[in-house]
């Protein structure tokens, strides 16, 4: 019992091991390129999402608008590059000031008028798609100019895909925010006990605010990588990652009721997901199939994390 | 049945009841006993034993040993909680039990709706008629359809009692019932137990207003450390009577008594008029460079409220405050910047981030310290949780633990820790001691005292007598938000500030 835990993100990558073994025995097409790349830009585009909705999660939130934010995202940078003719970098920049604008808006509902976040967000996720509908005029438009823009997923740097290095940077960045700066502090602070927080000087509005701001942005960021990636933008071209973020956040070690979290933990969500997802593929798991996996892997690392399934003293003393 | 002579006016019997939790006595062969239709009221100090006499009464906790006969029935030691019900004992708590989002008849009836015949569906518009039945008994200003939600707090007593008298109770218990109610709320809540006495219910009354007690009582029994001190009957009680006993030989001891020496220094806040409708009125007072200003008064006096408004944690309506000579309006930020720390009357709810390390909670005021650009020196706060752990003797003095897991001292330990490594001018301290060891006590007394002796000053709110004695160099006592009585310059006892508390006057003592 004296003995220091081992850190969720350690116990983590010991079962992302035996998982990657598993799949690598069992199908042998999962070690080649061309599927890990896959891999990879689906561990990319949740890792993005992930550091930024962490945000909301730990200050006892959720952003459930994220996907709807995303593929709005990928339908305003395509309007304003290539209908309004306003140059690639400046474009992704307004996307994001936007994406960040909406996150500030879902805060101050869930701030300031103290409505539930969840009931918030949902309805931003209806409106948002609602907005990218009437934007793109419920087509899938093909973004084929500029380059750049292209170039920014499809490229690569030291042989690995673009996104990799964004998504390595925004994970970076965020970890350092909530471990290393007073937000960061008072963020925990807000999702552990708002009241005590609140007589310790910390203000939960303004955490709040701060906080959907930040997811707003993130999938904003998300949804231009994806655009640039598929080079097809579309209303619902992002629905239901919500939930794939969400469970990232879950596996990663981010508590269903605040106060504890971790973009690391979410990282390796992230990817987790991945490899679950691609080995379903894999193995030829009908797609009507994989729902009920993802959903029974949540909850298993929802009792993970609460304690059950594996009795505390084993986990301890294999530190 | 009982073998006692006047066994059958009895309605409950406890004899040499007693209870422990983990080796520590709370109830020491205490004999209780409620006549029929009499109003008693139970009394005692904080940590006398009542709660837990209540408390196996409704069966919510066991008895170690004592045998205890209602209506005639011999209860067994497994005594439940709805076994109590059947037998017909209600209990209307501090905090309201009722459900937020449903009518006044939902609640008086839930889990025992009217049913339609032959089916499971809930007869509502009988049960609405129902309800309008007994309210109109007891001519309650309430509606069968309002919402819970939408009443005030005495209404929901109401619709308490109601829920209880649905379901035939002889024995009403009221937990402090007066404590959050205006003074027309008392006298209609008075009104309504004299109602409850004249169709022969019970009522047991556990209260710390001696006026509402000595008004109200049949019989009057009283609690000291676990212990049965006496019952009073009609005719010997007295609010000085029952202070007397409720304090007892404790007054003889040197640790109770205690030389007040109001310190002269600097003036370091300056109160006038201060008033917060609806919970303290007009209040003024100076506050000394090094002095501990003990605040005394009932639950509900206001004082609590007081050091809220005071600290910047609740706004206020009228009156000034000056800080160091300068016009000031408080804020949390501004009291935090300026030296200005508080320990909240709730460790659990309002003290701890429980899910976060030790080091966490100390660095969370300390952030402007810690990380005046925003990023976190991490050093530094280590450097200062180590310190606070150190200073206040915190166990275990790990300080990745995360508080949540630390006993009730130690989180107490840690709450005053956060400050204790910041630079104090003033210091609000509220209820610093409820439920804590003795060891850990006397660690945060001693703190308190070296606070003082730095020339830090401390308001002091505490309900322990003891306590608010042996460290006040000065007590006000509040009641019902105002002003009631200052001590100087005398030799006080908690005798003394719990008859101000309860509206005793007198003259100046020797």
């Amino acid at each position: 019992m004296n003995k220091k835990p081992i850190a969720t993100e350690l116990r983590l990558a010991i079962v992302l091991v035996p998982l990657m073994a598993a799949l690598t025995i069992l199908s042998p097409r999962f070690l080649t390129l061309d599927n890990l790349t896959n891999v990879i830009w689906s561990v990319c585009f949740i890792g993005i999402l992930s550091s930024g909705a962490i945000y909301p999660r730990i200050t006892g939130g959720i952003d459930l608008s994220l996907g709807s934010m995303a593929a709005l995202s990928g339908i305003v940078v395509d309007l304003f590059m290539n209908r309004m003719g306003i140059a690639w970098i400046p474009a992704i920049l307004m996307t994001v000031v936007i994406g960040a604008l909406v996150g500030l808006f879902n805060g101050f509902i869930v701030a300031k008028i103290k409505i539930p976040a969840f009931v918030v967000t949902m309805a931003a996720k209806t409106y948002l798609y609602g907005i990218a509908l009437v934007v793109s005029q419920g087509a899938m438009l093909a973004i084929l100019e500029p380059k750049p823009f292209i170039l920014i997923s499809t490229g690569r740097f030291l042989g690995l895909p673009n996104p990799i290095y964004i998504m390595v940077a925004l994970v970076i960045a965020s970890q350092f925010l909530l471990r290393r700066t007073a937000f960061g502090r008072q963020v925990m602070a807000v999702g552990s006990n708002e009241v005590a927080a609140r007589l310790s000087g910390v203000d939960p509005d303004r955490v709040r605010l701060i906080s959907y701001t930040i997811s707003g942005g993130t999938s904003a960021v998300g949804g231009v990588i994806l655009a640039s990636l598929t080079q097809q933008v579309f209303a619902a071209a992002a629905s239901g990652i919500e939930l794939d973020v969400m469970t990232a956040l879950v596996i990663g070690g981010t508590s269903a009721v605040g106060g504890r979290g971790s973009v690391v933990g979410a990282l390796i969500g992230a990817i987790m997901v991945a490899f679950i997802i691609n080995g379903l593929n894999l193995l030829n798991v009908p797609n009507l199939y994989q729902p009920i996996a993802i959903g029974t892997v949540i909850i298993l690392a929802l009792l993970l994390n609460e304690g059950y399934l594996v009795p505390k003293r084993r986990t301890l003393s294999r530190a | 049945m009982s073998s006692n002579g006047n066994g059958a006016d009895l309605l409950l019997e406890c004899r040499s009841i007693t209870k422990s939790y983990s080796g520590h006595v709370v109830l020491d062969g205490v004999d209780f006993s409620i006549r029929r239709g009499e109003v008693h009221a139970l009394v005692g100090e904080n940590g006398a034993g009542k709660s837990t006499l209540i408390k196996i009464i409704t069966g919510a906790t066991g008895r170690d040993s004592g045998e205890m006969v209602y209506d005639g029935t011999v209860v067994p030691m497994d005594h439940q909680r709805r076994d109590a019900e059947a037998l017909g004992i209600a209990v209307i708590f501090q905090e309201l039990s009722l459900i937020p989002g449903m009518t006044v008849a939902q609640n008086i009836f839930l889990g025992k709706e009217p049913l339609r015949p032959l089916t499971r569906l809930i007869d509502v518009r009988r049960m609405n008629s129902q309800a309008q039945e007994l309210i109109d008994r007891y001519e309650f200003p309430l509606k069968p359809t309002d919402i819970i939600d939408d009443i005030s707090i005495a209404q929901r007593q109401l619709v308490e009692i109601l829920k209880a008298l649905s379901g035939k109770a002889s024995l009403m218990i009221m937990d402090e019932p007066t404590s959050s109610l205006t003074k027309t709320e008392v006298e209609m809540l008075f009104k309504i137990i004299a109602l409850l006495k004249s169709e022969g219910i019970s009522v047991l009354y556990i209260s710390h207003r001696m006026e509402e007690v000595y008004a109200l009582s049949d019989r009057v029994t009283v609690l000291r450390d676990g212990r049965l001190v006496k019952v009073l009957d009609k005719g010997e009680i007295s609010p000085e009577e029952i202070i007397r006993l409720m304090i007892g030989h404790k007054l003889e001891e040197k640790a109770v008594q205690h030389e007040l020496s109001p310190k002269g220094g600097a003036v370091v806040l300056e109160v006038r008029g201060l008033t917060s409708l609806g919970k303290f009125e007009d209040l003024s007072f100076d506050l000394h460079e090094g002095e501990v200003l003990g605040i005394g008064g009932l639950v509900g006096s206001g004082r609590t409220e007081l050091v809220r408004a005071l600290y910047g944690a609740d706004p206020y309506d009228a009156g000034t405050i000056r800080f160091l000579g300068t016009e000031w309006i408080p804020s949390v930020k501004k009291s935090i910047e300026n030296g200005i720390g508080f320990i909240p009357e709730e460790r659990r709810l309002q003290g701890i981030l429980a899910t976060q390390s030790i080091t966490r909670n100390i660095g969370i005021p300390n952030l402007d310290r810690i990380a005046p650009r925003g990023i976190v020196n991490v050093k530094e706060e280590d450097r200062r949780a180590a310190r606070g752990i150190e200073m206040l003797n915190v166990k275990p003095p790990r300080p990745e633990q995360l508080v949540g897991n630390l006993s009730g001292g130690n989180q107490q330990k840690v709450v005053l820790a956060k400050w204790l490594v910041r630079d104090l001018k003033l210091i609000f301290i509220d209820e610093p001691t409820v439920g804590i060891d003795i060891g850990a006590k006397e660690e945060i007394y001693e703190h308190i005292r070296a606070l003082s002796a730095r020339g830090v000053s401390v308001i002091l709110v505490s309900s322990d007598l003891p306590e608010l004695t042996r460290l006040s160099d000065r007590v006000i006592v509040l009641r019902r938000g105002r002003f009631f009585r200052e001590f100087r310059e005398c030799v006080l006892t908690g005798e003394k500030i719990l008859r101000a508390a309860s509206g005793i006057r007198e003259g100046d003592d020797e």
